[in-house]
């Protein structure tokens, strides 16, 4: 029987993967981006976005432009290696060698 | 997506992150202005020393590149207000934007270096203009562009060996193939994939 490694519980949810798949092909995004992107509420996508900077997956900067508070999301080096393995993983869920 | 504890299947993940990924493609709308923009610039400084050249007796018929002074501040002022409204910051953008500024300062160079002979940098510029679209069109992943590349390549040659008095027409030839041409069919495909 395939044993399957378990898929990391902090992108195995909706909006978190939707926001860490939009941040691994971007330099920064706003805060507003991805909240259009992803069609989240701002309080749900603002949970979400603290539990990734919580685990180190993203980093959040807070700026001012126009004297309106900005926020910008970027992945980090970690965040990009447990994506990688996230997919990895995935992969490995979705299509399991077959024992010889 | 509000739901986001909801248990998610492997073919829900794998769909979530194609189609987000999907989303981050660079917006290749600021790429046909810049081509349509120095198109038609270039194109009417050519082109009208060209009919200055051949229909008249002016002496200083390249005082017409000295449009292309005002036509850097435009440029600089469009990519200002455009980078200030961004929302977002893709690496295929900073590198068309890191290539694109690479060429303009090895241009800028040039014309210094050659600031006495200036009537020989016409092949020159269209040599070095060549990369910078060639690899946009491979960036964008947009082939009239390459073909654009490929174009201001052959002219160069092309005006290289034919001599002087063919540098203004060839390069009023290559912007038409290397830059509007391109950049027309670029901004055509922006407004139909909008519809």
């Amino acid at each position: 029987m395939t044993r399957f490694k378990e898929l990391d519980p902090i992108l195995h949810s909706q909006l978190r993967l939707a926001v860490m798949s939009l941040l691994i092909g971007i330099e920064m995004a706003e805060f507003t981006y991805l909240r259009e992107q992803t069609g989240a509420t701002a309080g749900n996508l603002s949970i979400q976005i603290t539990k990734l900077k919580e685990a180190g997956y993203i980093e959040v900067t807070k700026k001012f432009r126009n004297n309106y508070p900005q926020t910008l999301c970027n992945i980090t080096k970690f965040g990009r290696l447990k994506f990688t393995e996230y997919v990895n993983d995935l992969k490995d869920y979705l299509s399991p060698e077959k024992p010889g | 997506m509000e739901n986001e504890e909801k248990v998610m299947t492997g073919e829900e993940s794998l769909k979530i992150i194609s189609e987000m990924i999907n989303k981050t493609k660079f917006d290749i709308r600021q790429g046909s202005f810049y081509l349509l923009f120095w198109g038609w610039l270039i194109f009417a400084c050519s082109l009208s020393e060209f009919l200055l050249l051949k229909f008249t007796d002016v002496i200083h018929h390249y005082y017409v590149w000295l449009l292309v002074i005002p036509g850097v501040f435009v440029s600089m002022l469009y990519g200002f207000i455009t980078g200030r409204k961004a929302k977002v910051r893709t690496y295929t953008g900073m590198l068309y934007m890191w290539i694109w500024l690479g060429f303009f300062i090895s241009a800028t160079v040039l014309f210094i270096v050659h600031s006495k002979s200036m009537y020989t940098v016409a092949p020159y510029i269209l040599l070095m203009a060549g990369l910078p679209t060639f690899i946009s069109g491979f960036l964008i992943r947009f082939k009239p562009l390459i073909a654009g590349g490929i174009c201001f390549w052959v002219i160069t040659l092309v005006i290289y060996f034919v001599g002087p008095v063919s540098y203004s027409l060839g390069t009023s030839v290559a912007m038409l193939f290397g830059y509007l041409i391109p950049g027309y069919m670029l901004k055509n495909r922006v407004d139909h994939d909008a519809v």
